[in-house]
């Protein structure tokens, strides 16, 4: 019998603007990759920011590594990035563009698939 | 008293989270069975190995401080 690996789903809400706000959720996304626990990133409002092209690397809140390196990890160990459709509508991204590579842009019904089959939803 | 061990990593110096994603690094490049040593200098390090090991299933033989180095000794379990 398999036993249903736990899975967390981390919101990121904020941007560049609030650099610690923006971090804390890779430091957990690694941290569960590294502790076998499965997580999915999902970015809404201005979190969507993050992971445009050239904004990581100017992100970094004291105390904690750099943003840059904490994504780079992520995305080596798996990591998928869910982003807000309206909300990359609304700011005028075009995704192919101005996305790094592997962020897929969803829509509602994704993320309520996501966070009902989730074993914790963490929202930053 | 000092362990053996097969590996010994230094994360003196690094923030959280990184001791704990170069531990997890350094444990899968382990035999089964073999021993991790790891020096940290973050106060957190103790709570988090502990977290890490039960989560993971990975053993903490052994933990010691020495001035402001916390040192673990890690054996891979699986």
């Amino acid at each position: 019998m398999s036993e249903k690996k736990e899975k967390l789903i981390l919101m990121c809400t904020h941007g560049p603007e609030d650099p610690e706000r923006a971090t804390i959720p890779f430091v957990m996304a690694t941290t569960a990759q590294a502790s076998d626990v499965d997580v999915v990133l999902g970015f809404q409002v201005n979190g969507v920011m993050l992971i445009m092209k050239g904004i990581a690397e100017h992100v970094a809140a004291a105390g904690f590594p750099p943003l840059k390196e904490l994504l780079d990890i992520y995305l080596e160990n798996g990591g998928k990035l869910l982003v807000c459709g309206p909300c990359v509508k609304s700011r005028q991204i075009e995704p192919e563009k101005e996305f790094i590579q592997g962020a897929i842009v969803v829509n509602a019904a994704t993320f309520v698939k996501e966070c009902s089959e989730a074993t914790n939803v963490m929202v930053y | 008293m000092a362990f053996e061990f097969d590996q010994e990593l230094d994360c003196s110096g690094l923030a959280c989270p990184m001791p704990i994603l170069k531990t997890k690094k350094a444990v899968d490049a382990l035999q089964m069975g073999q021993v991790l040593k790891m020096i940290a200098t973050d106060p957190g390090s103790l709570p988090d190995i502990q977290a890490w090991t039960s989560k993971t299933g990975h053993e903490l033989l052994e933990h010691e401080q020495e001035g402001d180095k916390f040192i673990f000794y890690i054996k891979r379990t699986k």
